[in-house]
């Protein structure tokens, strides 16, 4: 039978204009990456801590006013002179708890990047789509704007949107307005690390992806970025926080030997020594910057204004107590190296820039040979 | 006009893939005829304005190539020579998606998807993944996808590659019934000269980056008034040394003569030979040029 017996109508239906015609791509991106169970599962697992974050700030909205049935829970978490005038500490604590759940979903964007990104140009390019694609009214920066929004649509799902969320909810439980004024920073910082993240991690994977026609050697380079770069970081600020502790301690021995009337027991000094100046050589040391999530995470806390809040953290709270090296590990646990920001934002820049090069030379357009 | 470009020129690097190229074509079906490397999927990507010309201009649909690419590629649809899929999607999905980038919304796009599906036939294949079907199959999803948004024009390049006989001939078909019964203008690339014949009423062949020969394939095939074919019931061969004793040209090719006669001579004289020797005449008909005649002696005056 031939085939044309079915009939062809035509259609005289209305198009829509091409403004948002990548979006139809993300959205295509979207459904066929849901279908994989395994990103299903991190997906919900990753919203799993925004849950926390809106615990903290409920909590915290509650303890502002006093309530009976808070005071309890909030004692277990914060020392008495927090818990007697929160509204002082207020944007310490909504500052450290989006930090902290950023340094998590900063972990879990690199695994759904990991899982939606190699894919995404990869296998248009070993099934020809780009083709299908361009051959289409589409530019190409509508394609690789459509690519970026699948990685985009889920880390917004799981940084972005969940901040956004919490910091609404924590304002709506404050009671107060004044809280928006205190803390409307803080949610323009919350969506710009997230813009960041997206942008950054979006264009590197593009990039990556469209090195190759094989998604495993994707995922191979992607792990190279991430986790090698994490660990070659680790290992030399490691290598450098140990010659610094061993210097300090060389000298806390002779110090020891020149001063044989110091009433501390030479090696609990020596130790003393070692940890400061350990703790002081990890705040001042760049090393991190070898790190892909080190930079990442260098811009958020510059644009969290998280140092600042753990400096007063330091001083007004843990300085009360009269420990200086109760400063500096608050400095080393609730923040992280100390160099400039904008290092980072350079090296960040950089990467962007290469990955939008190397996207437009491998994903060329149809004007060549065959 | 379907389309028309005034002296393009388009080069890459040092290879001119179109040369001062002028071609105009009516509304229809069109066959785009050449050698590789012609210029055939050049030209293609110029008229769906994929690629920058280096000189000169035109027009697709009435909408200027430079000016205006978007809204051709709206209104035009694409079948490239190469295998293509969108990956990970079923039949169904793949055109529903390829109506979506033309600006359908998502429910039109399902609705339509379905349509084109059953008219090229692919019928329940709809639900399984592209990358599971055969070759017709994805030259069909790609027909469907072409089509979804009903597109003035229809580009096929090299659509029957590598299809069986059937398959072939079900596309050839296909293409045949959407440029005559459906109102819907085609362009047909390919290098096999009887599908271009089978489809296409207008022709345009090229090589080497230029328009050779050009014209409706039925003017084209023209009747060669003193040439004729002859078949004999009989053995031709004393007919042969009777038709050539009268000065004409004979060439016998299987059962069938083709005689060229001088001026002043009609099949007549044919008619007359065979009365003489009593032999049965059982075809007899002026010579036409076919499409591989024009092809190759076009292609053959540029050399």
């Amino acid at each position: 039978m031939p085939v044309f017996e079915q009939g062809y109508k035509h259609w005289d239906g209305d198009l829509s204009g091409h403004a948002w015609r990548w979006w139809t791509i993300a959205r295509q991106g979207v459904r066929i990456a849901m279908q994989g169970w395994l990103l299903r599962i991190l997906t919900i697992m990753a919203l799993l801590p925004a849950l926390v974050l809106v615990c903290v700030f409920v909590l915290w909205g509650f303890l502002e006013q006093q309530a009976e049935w808070a005071l309890p829970i909030a004692r277990m978490f914060f020392p008495s002179e927090v818990v007697a005038d929160p509204a002082a500490y207020r944007i310490i604590v909504w500052t450290l708890a989006f930090h902290f759940f950023f340094k998590f979903e900063l972990f879990v964007s690199m695994i759904l990047v990991l899982l939606v990104g190699p894919g995404l140009i990869s296998q248009d390019l070993r099934f020809n789509a780009v083709t299908l694609y361009l051959s289409r009214p589409l530019y190409r920066w509508d394609y690789f704007l459509g690519k970026l929004g699948v990685i985009g649509w889920f880390l917004a799902l799981v940084a972005i949107l969940p901040a956004v969320v919490a910091y609404l909810l924590g304002v709506l439980f404050s009671f107060k307005l004044s809280v928006v004024a205190d803390t409307w920073h803080l949610l323009l910082g919350c969506v710009g690390y997230g813009l960041v993240i997206v942008l950054s991690a979006g264009t590197l994977m593009l990039a990556l992806s469209s090195l190759s026609r094989s998604s495993r050697y994707v995922a191979s380079f992607w792990v190279g970025i991430w986790l090698v770069s994490s660990m070659v970081a680790g290992v030399m600020t490691g290598i450098h926080g140990e010659q610094a502790g061993r210097a300090a301690m060389k000298a806390a021995v002779l110090d020891a030997r020149q001063q044989p009337g110091n009433p501390m027991p030479a090696h609990i000094e020596q130790w003393r020594r070692r940890q400061a100046a350990e703790m002081e050589a990890y705040l001042d040391d760049w090393r991190p910057m070898i790190a892909y999530t080190g930079n990442l995470e260098r811009v958020g806390r510059a644009l969290l204004g998280v140092d600042a809040v753990v400096d007063r953290l330091a001083d007004e709270v843990v300085g009360r107590r009269g420990s200086p090296e109760g400063r500096v590990m608050t400095r080393v646990i609730f923040s992280g190296p100390r160099f400039p920001w904008e290092w980072s934002a350079l090296i960040l820049l950089a990467l962007f820039g290469a990955s939008l090069w190397l996207l437009t030379t491998r994903v060329r357009t149809l004007d060549r040979l065959s | 006009m379907l389309f028309q470009l005034e002296k393009v020129t388009k080069t890459y690097g040092r290879i001119t893939a179109l040369k001062d190229l002028s071609v105009a074509a009516p509304k229809g079906a069109i066959g785009l005829l050449g050698p590789n490397g012609a210029g055939k999927t050049t030209l293609i990507r110029t008229l769906l304005g994929l690629i920058n010309i280096d000189r000169g201009g035109g027009t697709v649909l009435g909408r200027d190539i430079r000016v205006k690419p978007l809204d051709i590629r709206q209104r035009v649809g694409y079948v490239p020579e190469n295998e293509c899929l969108f990956p990970g999607v079923t039949g169904v999905d793949f055109v529903r998606f390829a109506g979506e980038l033309c600006g359908m919304d998502f429910d039109d796009a399902m609705q339509r998807s379905h349509e084109v599906l059953d008219y090229v036939g692919v019928g329940e294949f709809r639900y399984r993944k592209v990358e599971s079907y055969s070759t017709g199959m994805k030259q069909r999803v790609k027909i469907a996808s072409a089509l979804v948004h009903d597109p003035t024009l229809l580009i096929l390049d090299e659509p029957t590659n590598g299809m069986d006989p059937a398959g072939r001939d079900e596309i050839l078909a296909l293409a045949h019934d959407l440029a005559h019964n459906k109102g819907m203008s085609l362009i047909f690339s390919s290098h096999l000269l009887p599908d271009v014949e089978h489809v296409c009423d207008h022709v345009v062949v090229m090589n080497r980056g230029q328009v050779i020969q050009q014209g409706r394939i039925a003017e084209l095939k023209r009747v060669h008034r003193q040439r004729y074919q002859v078949r004999l019931k009989e053995p031709p061969e004393e007919f042969i040394a009777k038709v050539k004793e009268a000065g004409c040209i004979v060439d016998f090719r299987d059962d069938l003569l083709e005689v060229q006669m001088n001026d002043g001579q009609d099949e007549s004289l044919l008619w007359r030979i065979a009365s003489d020797l009593s032999v049965q005449i059982r075809h007899l008909r002026p010579q036409r040029s076919t499409l591989e005649d024009v092809f190759l002696s076009a292609v053959a005056e540029v050399r």
